[in-house]
């Protein structure tokens, strides 16, 4: 199994998702970033960008924060620790897999 | 694949320049503190110890209140008009850093010009150095700058601070000519001694001139690039973002 294409060592199935990896990739470089900017910069709509991001939450990728800027509640997402671990070593993987 | 990660790594980073605001407002700060160098020239008699300590104090009033209302402008456009039409990002960089970041960009500014004139207080030859200073200095700003823009680019992925860079390049290189142009050395006197050395405040005047001028081109460009982005922006995204859009 371990020689199997469907099991690169290494490659993280829930970052490896396209959708996932552009918000992965867009948290990376940023302290945090709101459902607005994730939904114009990934080009997903509202459902499939809630649902990849419930996806990164539950795995403990991304932490959600209610905060208000001014009067209006406003919802912020930020990569956790574990996140940036995650997509490093995912980069470092898919880089690995090239030079093998 | 990894290419397209990057890319969207540097979109991200980029952000921050995307309305055009950014540019706009770094813009108008050099065209000002190009304008407070230009008043505070000395063009009177005054000795040149109280001169330069009138000046200094100044021109750190200048900056200070510059930089507090670029950001606290800068803050209110974002809010007003990009967050709601694009969304908001909060940046690692925080308001204090920008501060820092600038500030030290304009230390790095008036650093060469002050410390070169303290030396040649103590080293006789310095002042054969700071003769040949009006011609290379702004080639050495002008390069110095184009390799931080195009640096800040690329790292940022904006094609457009390429042509920022290499406009400033230009720019710096275009003064230097001016100024050897104009009849200054452009190698110090100790080199080619049978050059007629300028009064050294001729030579600090006429090197603050050419730093004036970089300033003007460099804010002036700046100003375009930002606006030029700021209608593309504007045209990409007319109005707030609603749930029917």
């Amino acid at each position: 199994m371990s020689k199997s294409p469907q099991n690169f060592s290494g490659l993280d199935r829930v970052i490896h998702e396209p959708a996932r990896l552009t918000l992965v990739a867009l948290l990376s470089s940023v302290e945090s970033a709101d459902f607005l900017f994730l939904l114009k910069e990934s080009g997903l709509t509202k459902g499939n960008l809630s649902v990849h991001l419930s996806r990164l939450e539950e795995a403990g990728y991304i932490q959600m924060e209610k905060t208000f800027r001014g009067k209006i509640q406003h919802t912020e997402y930020h990569l956790t620790p574990k996140g940036k671990s995650a997509f490093d070593q995912y980069r470092k993987s898919l880089g690995s897999i090239f030079n093998k | 694949m990894n290419v397209q990660i990057d890319t969207t790594v540097k979109r991200a980073r980029a952000y921050w320049f995307v309305d055009g605001f950014t540019e706009i407002a770094t813009g108008g700060l050099f065209v000002i503190l190009a304008g407070a160098l230009f008043i505070t020239r000395n063009t009177s008699q005054t000795p040149f110890l109280s001169w330069f300590l009138s000046v200094t104090g100044e021109i750190i009033i200048v900056k200070i209140v510059s930089i507090l209302a670029v950001i606290l402008g800068l803050w209110w456009l974002k809010d007003h008009f990009t967050y709601p039409r694009t969304g908001f990002v909060r940046n690692r960089i925080t308001g204090i850093q920008i501060f820092v970041i600038l500030r030290n960009m304009i230390l790095f500014l008036l650093l060469p010009i002050v410390s070169l004139f303290t030396a040649s207080l103590f080293i006789t030859s310095t002042g054969s150095v700071l003769a040949s200073m009006p011609v290379w200095f702004p080639v050495g700003l002008g390069l110095i700058w184009a390799a931080f823009v195009v640096l800040a680019g690329e790292w940022m992925g904006l094609i457009r601070f390429r042509l920022l860079g290499g406009i400033t390049l230009l720019t710096g290189i275009g003064v230097g000519i001016w100024q050897a142009a104009m009849g200054l050395p452009n190698v110090p006197a100790a080199v080619q001694p049978t050059i007629l050395q300028p009064p050294l405040l001729e030579s600090i005047d006429r090197t603050l001139i050419g730093l004036d001028l970089i300033l003007v081109i460099f804010g002036v460009i700046l100003m375009f690039s930002g606006v030029a982005t700021f209608l593309r922006y504007r045209k990409e995204n007319p109005q707030p973002y609603t749930d029917d859009v």
